[in-house]
This record gives C-alpha cells, sequence and structure tokens, in this order.
C-alpha cells in the first residue's frame, strides 16, 4: 500500500434530515498512526459525520475513502470494508445474549470466517489489552458494570484488526468513576498507533490524546490544529466560547 | 349404585383407555400445527420486518385473511374445496387439520414473532452491521436469537389456544378427545362423565404442555434479556 495516502479521506461530506441541514461540506483526513479528536456542542452532527464514515448513515453527496477505495462509490463491497473500520458506539450495543467472549469473537468467526479456536486467541488478546480479566469472558453484558461494557465493545472491535477505530462519544453514557478507564484505553491504544477519529466532550483527554482538534459548528469544520495551538490562540467564536465555557465549568 | 348406573361409571374402564387415546391424537393435532405455524411464522415475520414493499402487503394481506376466518370454515374448505377440487390433492382429515390449525396459528405467530423483532434495540443491528455482517447475517445470528427467547410467552399462549380449537377438528371425524367423547356418550347413553373427563384431560395438556414451555423459557434466559435475572 503507497504510505502517502490517508488511512481516512473525507471530502465535502453533506447530509440533511428532513430539510435541516446537519453536514455541510465536511473535509477531513487522517492518517496513518494519527488520533484526531472531534468537539463541537451537541446536535451539530458529530456523531452523524461518524456513522456516515462507516456508512451506517447514507451520505447525501460527498466521497469517502478508506486507503484509497471509495466507499460512497457503490460497487464498493461495504460490508467488507466496514469490518475494516472499528466502531465504538456511545451506548456500547454489546450483543445482549452473547458472553464477554463471545461478543468479541463473533465478528471473527462469522464475518471473517476464521476458525473458533484461533478466534479466541485473537479475542483474548484484544481482551488483555483493554485489560478485561478472564473472570469475565464468561460473563454477560447485563452483569459487567458500563465501563466494562465499552471496553469490551473496544475488544470487539480491535479484534476485527481495522485500519481505524471511530469513536463515538464513548464515555457519555458512563458514570462520571467509570469514565477514566475507558479513556485510559483509549489512550494507550492511541499511544500505540492506532489510528482514531474521535467523538468527544472530554477536553482534558482530548488535549492528552489528539495530534490534531476539529471543531464542528453548523455543519462545517471551522477550527482545526494541534491542540495547543487551538487552545492558546482560538479564532472562530464558536470554539472561543466552547473553550471558555469548559474552563468556567472548571472554576 | 344407582347413582353409578345413572352416570355410567361402571363402564369407565371400557372406555377411558379409548379416550385416552384420543389426547394422543390431540397432541398430534397440535404439536403438527405449532410446528407448521412455527416453520411458516418466523419466516413471514422476518419479511414482515425486514422484507421489501411486496413481501410487507403479500404478508399483511395472509394475516387479515386466516384471521377472519373461522377455523370451522377454513376446516371445510381445505376438506371439501381447495385441496381436492382446485390442488387435486386427496387428503386425510388428519392432514387436513393440521394444515388448517398450522396455516391459521401461522397468521398469530407471524404478529407475535413480529412484535419479538421489533422490541430488538436498532443498536443491536447497527453493531453487527458496523462489524461488517450482511443483513440477514446480522438478524440470523443477533437478531433472531433475542427475539426467540422473547416470543417463547406468546408461543405457550398460542399452544394453550390451539389445544382447544383442535377440538373443532372433530367436524371432520379426526379421533381426537372430542370426537370420541361423543361417540362413548352414544354408546353409553351417558354425558356428564364422559365429557367431565374431556374436560380433565385438557387441563392436563394444557398444564403440562404449557409448564414444558415455561421450563424451555427459564432454561434459555439471558441475564438482562427480556424476563431474564
Amino acid at each position: 500500500m503507497n504510505s502517502n495516502i490517508p488511512v481516512l479521506k473525507v471530502e465535502n461530506l453533506k447530509k440533511s434530515y428532513s430539510g435541516r441541514i446537519i453536514l455541510d461540506g465536511v473535509n477531513l483526513e487522517v492518517d496513518k498512526g494519527e488520533t484526531k479528536v472531534i468537539l463541537g456542542p451537541s446536535g451539530v452532527g458529530k456523531s452523524t459525520l461518524l456513522r456516515c464514515i462507516n456508512m451506517l448513515t447514507l451520505p447525501d453527496s460527498g466521497k469517502i475513502w478508506l486507503e484509497g477505495v471509495e466507499l460512497t462509490n457503490p460497487n464498493t463491497d461495504i460490508n467488507k470494508m466496514r469490518q475494516k473500520i472499528g466502531f465504538v458506539f456511545q451506548d456500547f450495543n454489546l450483543f445482549h445474549h452473547l458472553t464477554v467472549l463471545k461478543n468479541v469473537t463473533i465478528g471473527l468467526t462469522k464475518v471473517k470466517k476464521i476458525p473458533e479456536e484461533e478466534a479466541i486467541k485473537i479475542a483474548a488478546s484484544a481482551l488483555e489489552k483493554v485489560h478485561i480479566p478472564n473472570t469475565l469472558w464468561n460473563k454477560y453484558p447485563a452483569q459487567i458494570s458500563g465501563g466494562e461494557k465499552q471496553r469490551v465493545a473496544i475488544a470487539r472491535a480491535l479484534a476485527m484488526k481495522p485500519s481505524i477505530m471511530l469513536y463515538d462519544e464513548p464515555t457519555s453514557a458512563l458514570d462520571p468513576q467509570l469514565v477514566g478507564e475507558v479513556l485510559q484505553v483509549i489512550k494507550e491504544l492511541s499511544t500505540a498507533g492506532m489510528t482514531s477519529l474521535i467523538v468527544t466532550h472530554e477536553l482534558h483527554f482530548a488535549l492528552e490524546v489528539a495530534n490534531e482538534l476539529l471543531f464542528i459548528y453548523n455543519g462545517k469544520i471551522v477550527e482545526q490544529g494541534p491542540p495547543e495551538e487551538v487552545f492558546a490562540n482560538p479564532k472562530h467564536d464558536m470554539v472561543k466560547k466552547y473553550i471558555a465555557s469548559i474552563y468556567s465549568r472548571k472554576g | 349404585m344407582r347413582c353409578a348406573e345413572i352416570f355410567g361409571l361402571g363402564l369407565l374402564g371400557s372406555y377411558l383407555p379409548y379416550m385416552l387415546e384420543g389426547a394422543i391424537w390431540t397432541f398430534a393435532l397440535v404439536g403438527g400445527g405449532l410446528t407448521l405455524g412455527f416453520a411458516m411464522g418466523v419466516p413471514f415475520a422476518i419479511l414482515r420486518v425486514y422484507g421489501g414493499k411486496g413481501a410487507k402487503a403479500a404478508i399483511d394481506a395472509y394475516v387479515w385473511v386466516y384471521r377472519s376466518i373461522p377455523l370451522i370454515v377454513l376446516l371445510f374448505l381445505y376438506y371439501w374445496g381447495i385441496f381436492p377440487v382446485i390442488l387435486g390433492v386427496k387428503l386425510s382429515a388428519m392432514a387436513t387439520s393440521i394444515l388448517a390449525l398450522g396455516t391459521r396459528d401461522a397468521a398469530y405467530e407471524t404478529m407475535i414473532f413480529r412484535a419479538a423483532l421489533e422490541s430488538i434495540d436498532p443498536g443491536q443491528m447497527l453493531a453487527a452491521r458496523s462489524l461488517g455482517m450482511t443483513r440477514w447475517q446480522a438478524v440470523r445470528t443477533i437478531v433472531l436469537p433475542q427475539a426467540l427467547r422473547i416470543a417463547i410467552p406468546g408461543w405457550t399462549n398460542q399452544y394453550a389456544i390451539m389445544l382447544k380449537d383442535s377440538s373443532i377438528c372433530f367436524a371432520l371425524g379426526v379421533l381426537e378427545i372430542l370426537t370420541r367423547t361423543r361417540y362413548v356418550t352414544i354408546s353409553i347413553g351417558s354425558y356428564f362423565i364422559p365429557y367431565l373427563i374431556a374436560g380433565i384431560l385438557f387441563i392436563i395438556l394444557t398444564y403440562g404442555g404449557t409448564k414444558v414451555f415455561n421450563i424451555v423459557y427459564e432454561k434459555v434466559q439471558i441475564p438482562g434479556l427480556v424476563g431474564g435475572k
């Protein structure tokens, strides 16, 4: 593969729901090993953007490439491409009827057709990366904590050996005391070189983990750059307000 | 002694085995009917929820027709019309009865199972698709196993209903409980005890069958799914 092409490229992406414009021409690129964090007020289309990227929500127009393959091309086998896009949902969406271990192996056995035994090995390694001890492997999702659920969900995506991980507000549905363990795992994965695109409201985390921050407002990316730069010298009014509001909240 | 004569108790030993054998026939009717209803209802429900416009309309039409026709009319239609005349197949009263019970049950099971499928959190489908599963793979491996568990109480109900509905098959002379009870009453000239026994047989079959369904429901239960602990 040509190392010059970005892992993810989004060009002029547009999406509206019943006349209301959500995404109004978004452009972005994520290179191999990079972690980019998308920030912005609620309801500006951050989640819609992530869902458009793996085509769970179909964009109205614009183009998306994963490692040079155009996802928005109707001839592309989207099921095949989705295997390479790890997606972590706000509300985990673990499969309720499957144990922790099965949640992680099912994509391997059913989608990648990997034999059960080998799938368990891969799953074990993924679960280890998210610090889920094997005492929890045979539990059902309802029997573990929210933080554990989200870490299992990360392992489920990770086991597929994706080219990029997309996190859609991964800690928004968690009790405050469980947020840390999930952010820690995401940070470790990013540091280890996992290409990631993260939507979050955890600003401190964003500052620590991001190579670049992207601010979305009115369906467009209004400001982007390395965290230090953006914070030191915000240009857009929304970004100034957003940062000010965070600081005032911290007291 | 007089009392025993009036109620025909003295003859009990001679007809009880005959009536008990009727329970086997009743059970066969219900077993066959429920199996057919399940085999048709599950795919119908899947088509109703995930299929195209045409499939949805066809399933709705089927459900509408089969929920509208009284079972006895359906039995006679099948037995004297649709199978011998239109399709040119000679079917036994038993086979016709199972087909009538089953095709009618399919309409109700479609609706039971449709509700179960629609009760599954849409996030389950999203997560499955995000792993690269096709729509059908996601239905089969993620949605279906959850919906089937949720639908068990609904099927328990269908069993209890069909058990009693199956007595209508006496109209075709199927040798189930009611038909045999009638033969007994005619031959001994007494009604009360044979019908009492028929009632008790239905009570036992209802109790035993629903018990089995409930045990299965508990066995396949998963923590966090509806009804799970």
